[in-house]
């Protein structure tokens, strides 16, 4: 009874195979046409060819958490249209791979999950008491990850011009909090706000907000020149 | 901070890197950006600066082109930095971060 309250507390029911002590191993006989086959794919490639992805990865490679796709990554069904999670107690990536169906968005959730495990590795995230903390990683994942791209809420039917990028991660923020916590609105727009400014300018390790690829490439370059940057200034 | 002096100093970025960092903050596709974003237009004129300091570094080795990127790059520095975390910065990595999956969960009771 007091695992499944803690569930729901903490939004373990949107991911049912999550169970505790239940861990799935990988069969080899799993065959080529599921979607978990799929999922596995496109995580591969997400990992060997965004831009993003390449930058979080090796950016927490150098903090000492260096990423294994069989120990990080789990892809699994979840409940409702949730993409994807991040999994702090056993320091895993879960990616829905019943509810993601293009590269594209397999990027975007790889990404904004990763941006989640580096502020895990990075900080002490107090992931499950301190809301604060919940919200400012809310706000970086939703600002970094492109998931506030003009072209993905125009796909959203969110048409917004002049600073609407910043709304949308306000939003995003939101919905992701009260997606997990058991708190009001009110209280989690509090909360938003308070972190807004602090998180909304935290871009590591991206230096940089990446609006696209080219960006992100170059935030990659700039990553990859840390060691001469630095000790030039 | 110097290593080991003036002699081994150069440009924190190559300086083509300048000049493509002008050539995108120009570009349309960064103004509708950053208007979607901060509402206004970019000021893309630092990296045209920095790039023509990197040059002029390059040829003539002058103190005065080398401090002026300095500065330019240490403001960038600045202006990443420009807020108080929300959260303590960790001095190690998480202990559980490398565990096997079955160490860490409690057995199902």
């Amino acid at each position: 009874m007091d695992q499944s309250k803690q569930e729901e507390e903490y939004g373990y029911n949107l991911f049912p195979e999550r169970n505790r002590g239940n861990n799935k191993e990988s069969s080899i006989t799993q065959s080529l046409f599921t979607f978990n086959h799929k999922c596995q794919v496109m995580l591969q490639f997400a990992m060997e060819t965004s831009p993003y992805a390449k930058l979080l990865l090796s950016a927490m490679q150098s903090s000492g958490c260096k990423v294994l796709k069989e120990r990080h990554f789990s892809c699994e069904d979840c409940d409702g249209t949730v993409s994807g999670g991040f999994d702090a107690e056993s320091s895993q990536i879960v990616l829905c791979q019943n509810n993601i169906h293009q590269q594209s968005h397999m990027n975007r959730v790889v990404t904004h999950e990763l941006i989640h495990a580096f502020d895990h590795c990075r900080a002490h995230v107090d992931w499950f008491n301190n809301f604060r903390h919940l919200a400012c990683s809310e706000i970086r994942a939703a600002n970094l990850s492109g998931d506030c791209s003009f072209s993905n809420e125009v796909s959203r039917f969110n048409f917004g011009l002049k600073e609407h990028h910043q709304e949308c991660v306000r939003g995003r923020a939101l919905r992701s909090i009260l997606a997990v916590r058991k708190i009001s609105r009110e209280e989690a727009e509090k909360i938003v706000d308070e972190v807004f400014h602090t998180c909304f300018n935290d871009h590591e390790p991206f230096g940089r907000i990446p609006h696209g690829k080219k960006d992100a490439g170059f935030a990659y370059r700039d990553y990859n020149n840390r060691d001469r940057y630095y000790a030039n200034l | 901070m110097e290593r080991s002096g003036e002699a081994s100093w150069r440009p924190p970025r190559a300086c083509d890197d300048y000049w493509s960092e002008f050539r995108h903050c120009k570009s349309l596709r960064n103004c509708f950006h950053h208007y979607y974003t901060y509402g206004t237009s970019p000021s893309c004129k630092q990296w045209k600066e920095d790039y023509h300091n990197c040059k002029e570094w390059e040829k003539h080795r002058g103190a005065e082109a080398k401090d002026a990127l300095q500065k330019s790059e240490r403001n960038r520095v600045a202006e990443q930095r420009n807020f108080t975390p929300v959260w303590e910065l960790r001095r190690d990595p998480p202990r559980d971060w490398h565990m096997p999956l079955n160490q860490e969960k409690p057995q199902d009771s």
